[in-house]
């Protein structure tokens, strides 16, 4: 009596070791005019522009070996050109970039996705959903123009969550066309075997500023958990959140600011005029902007946490999200069942346990928006591949600060976020948790447009390496 | 049946005093971790001793407690069924506190006491799964003097 429908919702929960993620779970409209799901352009023709020279070119050679870090400490993972993290890739907006991806002895295969940059689909660097993992030996040529100035970067999507967290990633800087490159430190912080490090070095490190001159601090948060930022010995700004500019950033002082996991956050300190550092603190490590030898001491985490809800002023939008073409909701939680036949506490997206999880399909020239919830006990960094989203509400208050554009949410558990987006960039997109660990644990959906197909297959691909994009 | 019923009963007390054990080592290792610099974050998948408590909690003790309920069908003992019902129902509860607790740690001071109850529960099934055996094995050697 109870081993016949537990043996039904076990079979059935069992995903075959190859599958097609547009056959994944159940079609959501989002309420809007229904979706024809066949026919149209494959994944694999929404590539960059084929012509054209490159402004940027860049040869990438992933690794799987051990290496030591900037600080000399021994590190058995990952390595980009010999080192992690990989190199700082630096373009100025519009250029045309191109990487080439060469994988040297990673047995899993590789790939690179460019985290916060909205590249055409074919370049967004998933395996099994946007490309094939690059096999060892093989190699593999991305092809976009960065359209937004910014701090991005980019990590492999392939067994990611072991291979990011071994040190596959990079940075990514794009300056505005217009400006003057800003006295600067590009810092991800990256945790390597229990070591968390600033800028590949563990410890504090320097970022030689004259007293009173500004500096920018482009912080990447490549955990897998919130980063906790806090500054002592000068008040500092939030310039730019995942790629995209505060409007009109005020003065912070005694705040922590908080970056989700695959988030970026820009500050700007001023180096005090009396001489000493202003210290950039990110917990086990910090930064300290001033003249060199200046010093500042630890201070502890303030209470006070920066609220970008209400952070900066508010300017116009590029679309109006009052009237939406489709409303969908992602409510996270957590509960028992059977996930690919294992029984264990998963996570559900809107009640339901991967791979039956919605699929979002939506039209191009759609205006989305997206209610996010999470009642599962942790939080989730959600990352949706290939847009900026606008944040309008959490928990029912209106944001009034400046436009909040993420490509990293953080849904703290309790908590409900009303995101807006333009449906402007055709293709079929992973909108998952950026917690690594929780996206092999389920906790991913899939963003597609009408008349796009997929023809890569999750599991065993056309290469002779399976792709395993989480 | 009746001796694999009390052998599983018995391991499954048994591996309730192992999970402390895990728990106790683990903390220490964390300290041991911390003591040499390293940062406990969210990429922190814990040490070898959370790894045990994990495989055990998870695992085996529920899977002992499965093929307890299974053979208690089979061991012919009064109430056999009722007290491997009664650990089954402990360790579900066990588990489920243990995951709600990472969303409401205040939970955590539960999932201990809850261990005691299913340790208990285990040692009982157990013990009266030993004395149903020696009572039927007792009066086989007195019949002749009765």
């Amino acid at each position: 009596m109870i081993v016949v429908p537990l043996g039904y919702v076990w079979w059935g929960s069992r995903v075959p070791s190859t599958y097609n993620v547009m056959d994944m779970g159940y079609v959501d409209v989002g309420g809007g005019s229904p979706v024809p799901m066949t026919g149209g352009t494959p994944v694999s023709d929404l590539t960059g522009p084929a012509t054209g020279a490159p402004a940027v070119t860049v040869t990438l050679v992933a690794r799987r070996q051990s290496f030591r870090l900037a600080s000399g400490e021994q590190v058995d993972g990952y390595t980009l050109n010999g080192r992690s993290p990989g190199p700082v890739i630096r373009a100025t907006q519009g250029d045309l970039v191109q990487i080439t991806l060469v994988n040297r002895d990673v047995g899993d295969g590789v790939t690179l996705h460019w985290h916060g940059i909205d590249v055409p689909n074919a370049e967004d660097g998933v395996a099994g959903v946007t490309q094939d993992a690059v096999r060892q030996g093989g190699r593999h040529v991305y092809r976009f123009v960065v359209p937004d100035a910014g701090t991005y970067w980019y990590h492999s999507h392939q067994v990611s969550h072991e291979q990011v967290k071994g040190g596959l990633f990079g940075t990514f800087v794009v300056q505005p066309r217009d400006a003057a490159p800003a006295h600067e430190l590009v810092a991800p912080v990256h945790t390597y075997d229990g070591r968390r490090t600033l800028a590949g070095r563990t410890g504090d490190r320097r970022l030689v500023t004259a007293p009173g001159q500004n500096a920018r601090i482009r912080l990447v948060n490549t955990n897998d958990g919130p980063l906790v930022t806090w500054v002592a010995g000068s008040s500092y700004r939030v310039l730019a959140v995942d790629g995209h500019d505060v409007n009109a950033p005020s003065e912070i002082r005694g705040k922590a600011v908080v970056i989700p996991a695959g988030g970026r956050a820009d500050l700007e300190i001023t180096a005090p005029t009396d001489g000493r550092a202003a210290r950039v603190d990110v917990g086990s490590a910090a930064v300290l902007v001033g003249p060199a030898g200046a010093r500042r001491a630890e201070t502890p985490v303030p209470d006070g946490r920066v609220d970008l809800l209400h952070y900066g002023s508010p300017t116009a939008l590029p679309f109006d999200p009052a009237h939406p073409d489709r409303r969908f909701e992602y409510r996270i939680g957590r509960r028992i069942g059977f996930e690919n036949g294992l029984p264990g506490f998963w996570w559900s997206i809107n009640g339901h346990l991967w791979p039956d999880v919605p699929m979002h399909v939506i039209r191009e020239g759609d205006i989305v928006t997206m209610s996010i919830s999470n009642t599962s006990g942790d939080v989730h960094p959600m990352h949706l591949h290939g847009h900026h989203a606008v944040v309008l509400s959490r928990n029912g208050v209106k944001a009034t600060g400046s436009p909040w554009w993420v490509d990293t949410l953080e849904v703290d558990s309790g908590d409900t976020y009303v995101i807006a987006f333009a449906a402007d960039n055709p293709g079929i997109w992973m909108d998952h948790c950026h917690n690594l660990k929780h996206a092999t644990q389920g906790l991913v959906a899939h963003l597609a447009y009408a008349g796009v197909t997929e023809p890569f297959t999750v599991g065993a691909g056309r290469q002779d390496v399976h792709n395993h994009p989480e | 049946m009746r001796k694999t019923y009390q052998v599983l009963a018995f391991l499954i007390a048994i591996s309730v005093v192992l999970q402390a054990m895990w728990i106790g080592l683990a903390t220490f290792l964390l300290i041991g971790d911390l003591d040499d610099g390293k940062t406990i974050d969210k990429s922190y998948d814990g040490n070898w001793a959370d790894g045990m408590h994990g495989l055990f909690g998870t695992g085996i003790i529920p899977l002992l407690a499965i093929l307890l309920l299974i053979v208690s069908f089979f061991a012919k003992i009064p109430g056999g069924s009722k007290w491997a019902g009664y650990v089954f129902l402990a360790v579900v509860v066990q588990i489920v506190l243990a995951f709600l607790a990472f969303g409401v740690p205040a939970l955590g001071f539960l999932h201990p006491v809850n261990a005691f109850v299913l340790m208990g529960v285990a040692a009982t099934a157990g013990r009266r799964a030993r004395l149903v055996g020696s009572a039927a094995a007792v009066p086989a050697e007195t019949a002749p003097a009765v």
